[in-house]
């Protein structure tokens, strides 16, 4: 049994259809990507697993447990956890706060201060501004405190929506290491990017999402060499990048 | 002469100032002009009038008199606001004002237009500081009204559901993904807000010996004054704006006269809003609250 199952959903913002019968598993250890262009679903069906937006069909199992209809609170309480788009950092919290933030539904103090520390240990630059607004960190901080702040809830799961967006090239190199070795400390991880080669890099496995709904879905390295797919994210066939 | 005056305009504005904090913490988390406040304001003095007039003991009544008003504040929620989410800001208001002419008139059946003379609870006793003059519940309203604020302040800045607050404060749907229960949080803020409005109510009614029906709507709208002389969404200022208002009305019926008490309060507020329309520690253009 996989440790995210979606089985089929659809998602839809009035009368556009969104998500149209979605389906994919990640297991646990695995870090599965989902590509596509922009506006092809790739955040939607995020924010549906979390439960920020009601699905109309189908269904989704967390932990074998089904998830479908829980409000988003219950489903991060279970281990299921969004850093995402744009960072969506608290510009009037410090930094601290913005960790502090991520454990708000957890009593365990000590378990929480001793992550913290762990966190501040990883990204030096958020221990050294701990006490500051939030504000002052650059794009590339910014980023790191939202993971820091997704990983303050325990998660077994992270989903992570376009994380390398509006990065310099050294720190997308560092996002994904980062992200490498989260999921070797056992973390599973859904990828949404708009970086299609380091997100094929990390993955295990991938799936293609166009004008929502699934159309490939498999081995990365099978996709990455997949023509059609090269042509349309890779930007290194003929066709024009969607 | 005017030491006196002083003391006795910080008194008016401890009032002013829980008011002005129960509407910042509306319109700063909800950002929800809540006009039912002053309704619950009244409602804390006037119940806790009803029930000492029917016998019961003090400490009954207003504490009965607070959980009214903090169930009435939960009915604002449930049929005011909540199902005025998603349109404009404005409608909860209208609906919410609704609540305060609702609440006005309910009382107005009972009780009548008039005022009602509320009992002397607190002994007559005064302190003397060489020509200064403290009633003891003047005193112990101030200090009571500081250490709430001062409380709250710390509540919001320190505890887990503090940040909660200020989460949703700077934007709803980060909230929302950060796995807030907002259904649990936004009725407990409605609750909050209406126990500082019915405290409010009850201090008044206990330092000024007299209660109406419409008692909220001066102390309300001048709550509101004081919000916007101090910076909206902004506790500190609310305390700022609350003193402001509260000497500014006591020092003008002083040495002017009773009849020009709002001409100096609003005309303060109009000030204010030319001169600084941030308000005095209020910081325009940034998403900071609280």
């Amino acid at each position: 049994m996989a440790l995210l199952d979606v089985s089929g959903i659809s998602v839809s913002y009035g009368r556009v259809n969104a998500l149209t019968d979605v389906s994919l598993q990640v297991n646990e250890g695995e870090i599965v990507t989902v590509l596509g262009a922009n506006g092809a679903g790739k955040s939607t069906l995020l924010k549906a697993v979390l439960g920020a937006v009601p699905v109309k069909g189908g269904g989704i199992t967390f932990a074998d447990t089904d998830i479908t209809h829980a409000a988003p609170h219950k489903r991060i309480g279970e281990g299921l956890v969004l850093v995402p788009e744009g960072r969506r950092i608290l510009i009037s919290l410090t930094v601290e706060e913005n960790l502090r933030l991520g454990a708000h539904m957890r009593r365990d103090g000590t378990a929480i201060a001793r992550e913290m520390d762990a966190i501040y240990a990883r990204f030096s630059n958020l221990a050294e501004r701990r006490n500051m607004l939030a504000s002052c960190l650059s794009g590339g901080e910014q980023q790191m405190l939202a993971i820091g702040r997704a990983m303050m809830a325990k998660p077994r799961l992270m989903m992570l929506d376009e994380p390398s967006l509006g990065l310099s090239p050294l720190f997308v190199s560092k996002l994904f290491d980062l992200i490498r070795e989260l999921n070797h400390d056992g973390l599973a991880v859904l990828l949404v990017e708009q970086n299609t080669g380091k997100a094929l890099s990390v993955a295990h496995r991938a799936t293609v999402l166009e004008l929502g709904r699934v159309t490939m879905a498999g081995d990365p390295k099978a996709l990455a060499a997949d023509p059609a797919l090269q042509a349309a994210y890779l930007g290194t066939g003929e066709a024009s990048p969607a | 002469m005017l030491a006196q005056q002083i003391v006795n305009g910080l008194m008016l504005g401890a009032i002013y100032m829980l008011m002005a904090v129960a509407f910042t913490l509306a319109i700063g988390v909800l950002n929800f002009l809540n006009f039912s406040l002053p309704g619950l304001f009244m409602l804390g003095g006037m119940l806790a009038y009803g029930f000492i007039t029917l016998g019961f003991p003090v400490i009954f009544a207003f504490a009965a008199a607070l959980a009214a008003a903090a169930l009435v504040s939960l009915l604002v929620e449930r049929f005011a606001y909540r199902p005025m989410q998603g349109g404009d800001p404005e409608v909860p208001l209208v609906s919410s004002l609704g609540f305060l002419v609702l609440l006005e008139n309910l009382m107005l059946i009972y009780f009548g237009s008039d005022q009602q003379a509320f009992p002397a609870l607190v002994p007559d006793l005064n302190l003397r500081f060489g020509g200064l003059v403290i009633g003891i519940a003047q005193l112990g309203s101030l200090v009571l009204s500081v250490l709430l604020v001062l409380w709250l302040s710390w509540f919001l800045s320190s505890t887990s559901t503090g940040r909660c607050i200020r989460t949703v404060a700077e934007s709803r749907d980060t909230a929302v993904l950060m796995g807030i229960d907002t259904g649990r949080l936004v009725p407990l803020l409605f609750i909050a807000s209406a126990l500082l409005a019915a405290i409010a109510g009850l201090l008044f009614a206990v330092n000024y010996q007299q209660v109406s029906p419409f008692m909220g709507e001066g102390v309300g709208f001048k709550g509101v004054a004081a919000m916007i002389v101090g910076g909206m969404g902004s506790i500190w200022g609310a305390v700022l704006g609350g003193l402001l208002i509260g000497l500014a009305e006591v020092l003008s019926i002083t040495f002017i006269g009773a009849d020009v008490v709002n001409i100096t309060v609003y005309g303060l507020l109009l000030l204010i809003l030319i001169v600084r329309p941030q308000g005095l520690i209020g910081r325009p253009a940034t998403r900071e609250k609280l």
